[in-house]
């Protein structure tokens, strides 16, 4: 028996994959998260209402959605309804978490692994022009760089925000900011597309010289955005099956009893399925759900990416076609919001605070994220984190299985083994720091 | 020009137990892309190790297992420079939160797996295993405090608190008698917050982040640190300071203050102190501060 271990890097967080190779065949594939530091633990005795500070720090490259997720939970114990002025102002900045991250995810994470080179600040190595190389590097910070704008606008903060409250938001926007945030989104969109448009070459040729998309056996699928389109802010949890047809829909506190749990001893990482199989979460999740985008671009590119490979579509590396699908829909969905009055009186509700049970939802780029807390004389008792990335943990390994037996064979292990692993994970973006906390 | 132009300076990032935040804004700080070289960070670069003839080492993250303390001792052998950037680096950060006997109890008996990098019991400044050339708090620091790290920090100018950086005006006859509830209420434009009955800590904070919480109305909660006048002192000092402040700025009585003062969400950015934690650590002058 041979142990290959495969450190990872390009992905959030500290993770390893390992795999056992007997005989020229790969007999287990373990992705091993190697971090914690114990939120669940630290956060009892914390006072309820300093959460939506505290918990964006579990992960910077998600705060956003732990942010809105906490605010929610709080306000489920409270029970208070923000006003809609709060709940655009929040989709918004979901809405720039989701272009800084998806951006992120393509173009710095695995942009690279298209043309094989190691950062996309090293693209020249590979590629003959450096001229065009750093133009593509900078001009893929500045896409990633809406988000971070987006964000900073609607939440104060540009990583850890601050604006959301629980009844609400503490600000509105400005006119003349929404206005000049506005000229700037719609200044990026095309140049977002056309990056897209140069990704999506790039995958292609990639699928040439490799011969697969990452042909996986179909899964079932969760996320919590709308039927007839994305939603970021809902209140239901959906289940499809690999046919595509809906299993389960259900409010959050109730995914406990949807969804089994079970720790391992080899990850600081627990595994969610549901009824015993694999699950998958994240944008292709999103995508076999959604019958449109709503937008007119991103329509454009899901019509294309169903007419190639149909609906539900399975094949894990195109979860990175769709974060590209949904970083366009991002860009045309905050554009319309923009174009809204945003600066008026009616920013949050007053509310009482109270002891009880609370769920708070939201679609994270990463699936569906769930903040659960009891609160006792106004302290946490216990916060519970469901997260997204644990969902995808056995659809993880079961993709890398595939990989390993596409590469290992009785006369040896193809070196492309280790790319594939690579491509294999990040197809999931997975966040270590959020599975472990 | 490329960004591997090799004639450019070398630096590192090695990513400890954190939440990548600092990463993110180091990433949003597009400038450093055409005057520096990015030979290692996880994130962002497929390379699993801090390349020879690196230069500069900025290190994030909290010292939390085994591995982060083999890592870091390994990566500061190799560099000119080390730069702990962000509170978990400089402090151990929001995983200090779980340092008291009961948590770490429950935390060290239930979390632990045998074949990965073992836990320590307490997550620990990097300053506790290695000497530090340079401390960059905030969390995360901002793009501009990156490049000020990077480029030296006598090309950075920031005022010395973040009152100074916020330009709400501080009145004398609006006294509030209580603290607010948490965030709660309507927050008044161009109106210091301890004005509104805020507990805002800008006041005794570290400037250089150009205010952005306060601006937009959020009260401070401290994530600098201690300013000059405070980070060489003990944290009671600072404590006394807000305190005065509060007692000058409004009718709130004190043991109001005091008690919010030393709740979670102040104390995660108070870990900056030294004494802090009760292991006497090594001072941070001043000087070595960003």
């Amino acid at each position: 028996m041979t142990t290959l271990r495969f450190p990872l890097s390009r992905i959030e967080g500290h993770a390893r994959v390992e795999m056992e190779v007997e005989d020229g065949k790969v007999v287990s594939a373990q992705f091993q998260a190697i971090e914690m530091r114990g939120f669940r633990y630290f956060m009892q005795g914390t006072p309820a209402e300093q959460m939506p500070v505290i918990v964006p720090r579990i992960c910077g490259v998600c705060s956003t959605a732990h942010h809105v997720a906490s605010v929610k939970a709080l306000e489920d114990i409270f029970e208070v309804e923000p006003p809609e002025l709060a709940k655009e102002i929040r989709e918004l900045l979901l809405l720039g978490q989701l272009i800084q991250n998806q951006a992120t995810s393509l173009f710095i994470f695995t942009m690279p692994d298209r043309v094989g080179a190691s950062s996309i600040f090293h693209m020249d190595e590979s590629e003959a022009d450096p001229e065009q190389q750093l133009s593509l590097a900078q001009r893929a910070l500045k896409v990633r760089q809406i988000g971070t704008k987006l964000i900073t606008l609607a939440g104060g903060q540009f990583i850890h925000p601050i604006k959301a409250i629980i009844g609400g938001i503490t600000s509105g926007i400005k006119k003349e900011d929404a206005e000049k945030m506005l000229s700037e989104v719609r200044e990026m969109l095309p140049i977002a597309c056309t990056l897209f448009d140069e990704y999506w070459e790039m995958s292609l040729a990639m699928r040439e010289r490799i011969g697969t998309w990452g042909d996986d056996q179909p899964a079932f699928y969760i996320a919590s955005t709308g039927r007839t389109r994305p939603q970021l802010n809902s209140d239901t949890i959906r289940v499809l099956g690999p046919d595509g047809a809906e299993r389960a829909s259900f409010p959050p506190h109730l995914i406990r009893e949807y969804l089994d749990y079970q720790e391992t001893e080899y990850s600081y990482s627990g595994q969610s399925s549901y009824q015993g199989q694999v699950l998958r979460a994240n944008s292709l999740a999103r995508m076999n759900l959604a019958l449109s985008m709503g937008t007119p671009c991103a329509d454009d590119y899901l019509d294309r990416l169903t007419s190639t490979f149909g609906k539900p579509a399975h094949p894990i590396l195109l979860f990175d076609l769709c974060r590209g699908i949904e970083m366009v829909y991002a860009f045309e969905r905050a554009i319309e919001i923009l174009s809204k009055d945003l600066d008026y009186e009616d920013t949050d509700v007053p509310y009482t605070p109270k002891d009880g049970e609370g769920y708070g939802l939201v679609e994270a780029p990463r699936g569906p994220l769930v903040h659960h807390y009891t609160v006792k004389d106004g302290l946490i008792e216990d916060a519970e984190f469901i997260i997204p990335t644990v969902h995808n943990m056995l659809a993880i390994e079961r993709a890398l299985m595939v990989a390993g037996d596409r590469y290992v064979s009785p006369s040896g292990i193809n070196l492309e083994l280790e790319k594939a692993v690579g491509r294999v994970v990040r197809a999931f973006d997975p966040c270590i720091a959020c599975a472990t906390q | 020009m490329s960004v591997t132009n090799q004639s450019l300076p070398r630096f590192a990032v090695l990513q400890l137990s954190g939440c990548a935040g600092c990463e993110v804004s180091l990433l949003n700080a597009n400038e450093w892309v055409e005057k520096y070289q990015l030979v290692y960070m996880p994130l962002v670069v497929s390379t699993h190790t801090v390349p020879e003839d690196t230069e500069i080492l900025l290190v994030s993250g909290g010292v939390r297992n085994d591995e982060d303390v083999y890592n870091l001792r390994r990566a500061v052998k190799i560099v000119d420079r080390v730069i702990a950037v962000g509170t978990c680096a400089i402090s151990g950060g929001v995983a200090n939160l779980g340092d008291r006997d009961e948590v770490r109890e429950m935390f060290m008996s239930q979390a632990n797996r045998h074949h990965l990098p073992h836990l320590l019991p307490k997550s620990r400044p990097i300053d506790a295993f290695v000497d530090v050339d340079l401390y960059l708090p905030g969390c995360p620091p901002t793009p501009e405090l990156f490049m000020g790290a990077l480029t030296g920090p006598e090309n950075f100018q920031a005022s010395s608190i973040v009152c100074q950086e916020c330009g709400r005006k501080k009145l004398k006859d609006m006294r509030p008698k209580h603290l607010l509830g948490f965030q709660q209420g309507e927050v008044l434009p161009d109106i210091c917050l301890i004005n509104q009955g805020y507990l805002c800590v800008g006041s005794s904070t570290r400037g250089g982040c150009r205010a952005i919480c306060t601006r937009p109305g959020h009260p401070c909660v401290g994530c600098r640190g201690p300013s000059d006048a405070y980070i060489e002192k003990e944290s009671s000092v600072w404590f006394d300071r807000v305190q005065q402040v509060f007692e000058r700025l409004t009718d709130i009585p004190p043991q109001e203050i005091y008690d919010a003062l030393h709740s979670p969400q102040l104390s995660l950015f108070l870990f900056q102190f030294t004494d802090y934690m009760g292991n006497g650590g090594p001072t941070r002058p001043k000087e070595k501060v960003l």
